[in-house]
């Protein structure tokens, strides 16, 4: 199908030239980040074109930070490259899943990485079990926002939460570590930890549930 | 098909986080299927890891990951794209079950009790998953039990009632390491359920400790 792809691949030098060019949609050299508008609209490009550079682009915005992501599973760094690889390759091969009315593109690739990480998982345990191919198709929603919407109010709500709140948020999305051992890193009781992450959750939904 | 029981937030949180257990993730992939609110509410946890990964400090990848990654895409691109079969229905002795089972080894119903059969579940991402389907007779009392971790349980056919009330097909119900519950199935017709346990049940009753060597738990 497409025959083109031997010649694009050389277009891209290593030094990454054409990245510079469009370096205000490049955030590793710059603090500005790329708008959600900007990052679907190079999803669409490696959906639609099977376009290299746009996926480059969502590669060093995404590859980096998705590092982060599997570092924080105590997996090792190489491997957590590996992982970040398996899961860009999988961003490549699915384009076509994403649907930007679903999900924003920062939403799509974390519940691609995901999937990589309990399948990283259960590979560890058996590494003779084969792995199922999700569809990375989200749920249907029917509630009539717009992924990027739905994408702008939880990002809103996030910043809305105490410092304290986002710290328990984030070690439930990003860590392995029961409410035990949160409570121990923290150096607060159990019992905190679990009214302080029913609090932060009660403050989301009540945050959510007033936007319009 | 709007349902009545639902499952909790921290439960939809800990799906779209990806850190429920695989038996506790297919009983509310099951709820799911058949609850439009709760899809809402997990794309926006969803939403939230999006945010969160955005948010998250970028590590430096090494030097050639770039282009060793672009390197392989050709690789992708060449590979046939498989068609996949088309799917046989999902199913326990001609009853339908849930497609969130699809990929699991579903043994034969087996008699466990008067008017009570179930069949263990295997969970191909977790050899260690609790999950069991159950077949419960109009009018019986399931096992009364207490359990260590929480109790999920998808309800595929039938209904049954407990002292939080009536659960009808496509509703969840979870329930707490310190709740106990007797649930009773109603008297027009079985029950099926699909229960999914994150710790060792505790059974209190005769036939609650029949079920145990059974689970192998």
């Amino acid at each position: 199908m497409y025959e083109a792809s031997s010649p694009v691949v050389l277009e891209i030098p290593p030094a990454f030239a054409a990245g510079r060019r469009l370096a205000v949609v490049s955030s590793i050299d710059t603090p500005q980040m790329p708008t959600p508008d900007v990052l679907a609209g190079l999803m669409m490009q490696v959906a639609r074109d099977r376009d290299r550079q746009a996926f480059a682009l969502l590669f060093r915005h995404f590859g980096p930070r998705l590092k982060t992501f599997f570092l924080r599973w105590t997996i090792s760094s190489g491997v957590a490259e590996d992982l970040v690889q398996e899961t860009m390759l999988t961003v490549w091969r699915k384009a076509s899943y994403f649907d930007p009315a679903r999900a924003g593109v920062a939403t799509w690739i974390f519940t691609v990485a995901r999937n990589i990480r309990i399948d990283h998982l259960r590979r560890q345990r058996d590494p003779s079990t084969l792995p199922p191919d999700p569809e990375e198709a989200p749920e249907t929603v029917e509630d009539g926002l717009l992924g990027a919407e739905r994408d702008a109010q939880v990002r809103h709500a996030l910043t809305a939460l105490s410092t304290e709140q986002q710290t328990i948020i984030r070690l439930s999305y990003f860590s392995e570590k029961s409410q035990t051992e949160i409570a121990d890193e923290l150096g607060i009781p159990l019992g905190t930890v679990k009214s302080r992450t029913r609090l932060a959750m009660n403050r989301l939904r009540a945050l959510l549930e007033d936007q319009p | 098909m709007s349902q009545t029981h639902h499952a909790t937030d921290e439960t939809l949180m800990r799906y779209a986080a990806g850190t429920l257990a695989a038996a506790p993730a297919i009983v509310v992939k099951a709820h799911l299927a058949s609850c439009p609110a709760c899809r809402a509410r997990v794309a926006t946890y969803e939403a939230l890891g999006g945010a969160l990964l955005e948010d998250i400090e970028p590590t430096p990848l090494s030097a050639t990951a770039l282009n060793d990654v672009l390197a392989l895409l050709d690789d992708e691109d060449d590979a046939a794209v498989a068609v996949p079969p088309p799917l046989a229905p999902v199913e326990i002795e001609g009853i339908r079950l849930p497609e969130a089972l699809r990929g699991c080894d579903i043994g034969r119903w087996r008699w466990i009790g008067p008017g009570m059969k179930m069949s263990r579940v295997g969970v191909p991402q977790d050899p260690d998953a609790n999950l069991i389907l159950l077949k419960v007779g109009p009018g019986r009392a399931l096992p009364d039990h207490g359990h260590v971790g929480t109790e999920f349980t998808y309800i595929v056919s039938g209904s049954f009632t407990d002292r939080f009330g009536t659960f009808r097909p496509g509703d969840l119900a979870e329930m707490d390491d310190d709740v106990e519950h007797q649930p009773v199935v109603d008297t027009d017709g079985e029950c099926i359920c699909l229960a999914a346990m994150e710790g060792r049940m505790r059974f209190k009753s005769v036939i609650g400790r029949m079920l145990q060597p059974i689970f192998g738990i």
